[in-house]
């Protein structure tokens, strides 16, 4: 490859990740590294450990396998759920400073560049979903963080303003240098943002860029024909298929070339 | 007025000014359950104080602050953590009530372990509260950040690199160490009241998490001279008629939360 990306020191790098719940796997043996500004976008269907993969970087459930991070690396957070409570009295200017003290103005500054500068003196509890979602990311970017992780972040947002979102995302990462990795399910959207996509389900199935990722049978197979030809107006032979668990049947047929790579030890 | 009366009025309104604060982070999140057990517990560490024969208010602080480091950790798969917290509590009620009553010459304290006796307050007792009070209320100042933080979201503050064990733990301590004071105060079945009561009045007359903090303070100090006055006119147990006298402050601030956003409407 000769991507200017892939000569940047690495942010953070999982190697071998796993992770169980009561016994059940949910990831397997999952690798991958983010660079400074890079987009990596992780698709795949419910259930197929994308959110789990997150939160197995940040530390947040049990895991098997090394996680490295950068030394000193900030990281910026936006999580799949955020419950707002009304007992709790919060205006979203305070929801920011407190986790980003010290630094007058700030707090403001990430509003405005979200464009809901006008939202600093509303109460947490009382904003909507597609509020609540330019909030956090606003949260999220206050210390300019190296590392952006956004678990569905626009998931309260109409598409419009989505596209809008995940435009303002790419500039962002053009601004402050950060590598990011996103979980999402709005593949039209997200696809024309990302420098790699990552396709997962439990392991991970294939990865590359966008347009070459469309086009592989992993894709295919897990989102259905009329998705990927929906994004690509392309598809064709599989090398593996999902049993109904999930798990990897025989190769059906391995002969095939792309210009991107499979994971997870088949293929 | 008699001494005693004067040091009921000290003592109960230092712990009500003390539970205020501390009883808004109870109510943030949602712990009210794990207090009223750990309230429990506290009964069971008085009568092993007594049985051993140390101070009781030492039994309470060593065993509420143990059950409430277990409880905390309650993980079981198949139970849900309300139910063990639950279990444990009712397990310290009736092993501390079985404890009590072996002993022939507390049992006509009973009641007042149960529900209080603050007209019963040695200087002791009050020199407990003047001290310790403060210095819950300092500790919880100290900690005030990290805990709004792990409170607002402890996904967050655990992903982006804050020490969330501690504050976690030190909370615990103070809840127990609330425990320990409020015992002789209130007895173990109201301690809860103290903690919920004054936060849920404060609650729609603040906006911001200082605010309301302050202000469940302040009514949890106003509660103990409000519910002594009411018990010496009526001959009513001074711990119940605190409990009634800050339930009262709940009913008009909520009257008066109300009938000040009617008006603003009307403007």
């Amino acid at each position: 490859m000769t991507d200017p990306v892939a000569k940047e020191p690495i942010l953070v790098r999982a190697e071998d990740l796993s992770v169980s719940v009561a016994g059940a796997p949910i990831l397997e043996h999952v690798s991958l590294a983010v660079r400074p500004r890079e987009i990596v976008v992780l698709i795949g269907p419910n259930g197929s450990g994308k959110t789990t993969l997150l939160r197995a970087l940040l530390g947040l459930v049990p895991r098997r396998g090394t996680v490295v991070r950068r030394p000193g690396l900030r990281i910026g957070y936006v999580p799949q759920h955020f419950a707002r409570d009304h007992a709790l009295p919060l205006t979203v200017k305070r929801l920011i400073e407190v986790y980003a003290p010290g630094e007058t103005g700030a707090a403001e500054a990430a509003l405005a560049r979200v464009g809901i500068a006008a939202l600093a003196g509303k109460q947490v509890a009382t904003l909507s979903g597609g509020e609540m979602a330019r909030v956090l990311l606003a949260r999220a970017i206050v210390h300019k963080p190296d590392l952006l992780l956004l678990d569905e972040p626009f998931a309260g947002v109409d598409l419009a303003g989505e596209a809008a979102l995940y435009r303002l995302i790419a500039e962002l990462r053009d601004e402050m240098g950060s590598g990011v990795l996103l979980v999402s399910h709005d593949l039209h959207v997200v696809m024309a943002q990302a420098s790699r996509v990552i396709c997962i389900n439990r392991h991970i199935c294939c990865q590359g860029a966008a347009g070459a990722v469309i086009r592989d049978p992993a894709f295919v197979e897990l989102f259905g024909p009329r998705v990927a030809s929906e994004l690509a107006l392309y598809a064709h032979d599989h090398d593996h298929r999902h049993l109904p668990t999930g798990e990897v049947a025989a190769p059906a047929n391995g002969a095939h070339a792309h210009d991107h790579s499979h994971g997870g030890g088949h293929g | 007025m008699d001494d005693f009366l004067w040091r009921a009025i000290l003592g109960a309104g230092l712990l009500g000014a003390a539970a205020g604060p501390l009883g808004c982070f109870v109510l943030w999140r949602r712990m009210a359950y794990l207090g009223e057990s750990i309230a429990h517990m506290g009964l069971l560490g008085a009568s092993l104080g007594l049985l051993i024969g140390i101070a009781p208010i030492a039994g309470v602080a060593v065993v509420a602050v143990v059950a409430g480091l277990v409880m905390a950790r309650a993980n079981n798969p198949f139970i849900p953590s309300g139910t063990f917290i639950g279990l444990v509590g009712h397990v310290g009620l009736a092993l501390g009530f079985i404890v009590l009553s072996t002993m022939e010459t507390v049992r006509a304290d009973l009641l007042g372990y149960l529900f209080g006796d603050v007209l019963a307050m040695s200087p002791g007792d009050i020199y407990a509260v003047a001290g310790g009070g403060p210095l819950l209320l300092g500790a919880l100042w100290f900690l005030w950040r990290p805990l709004l933080a792990v409170t607002v979201s402890r996904d967050i503050a655990v992903a982006e690199g804050r020490n969330t064990a501690i504050a976690d733990i030190v909370f615990l301590i103070l809840v127990a160490g609330l425990v320990a004071l409020a015992l002789k105060i209130v007895g173990a079945l109201l301690i809860v009241a103290l903690l919920l009561i004054p936060p849920a009045a404060a609650r729609p007359l603040a906006r911001s998490p200082e605010a309301m903090a302050l202000m469940a303070a302040a009514i949890g100090a106003l509660s103990a001279p409000l519910g002594i006055a009411g018990a010496y006119v009526s001959d009513a147990p001074a711990g119940p008629s605190i409990v009634l006298a800050a339930a009262l402050l709940f009913v008009v601030a909520t009257f008066a939360a109300g009938l000040a956003r009617a008006l603003e409407r009307k403007r």
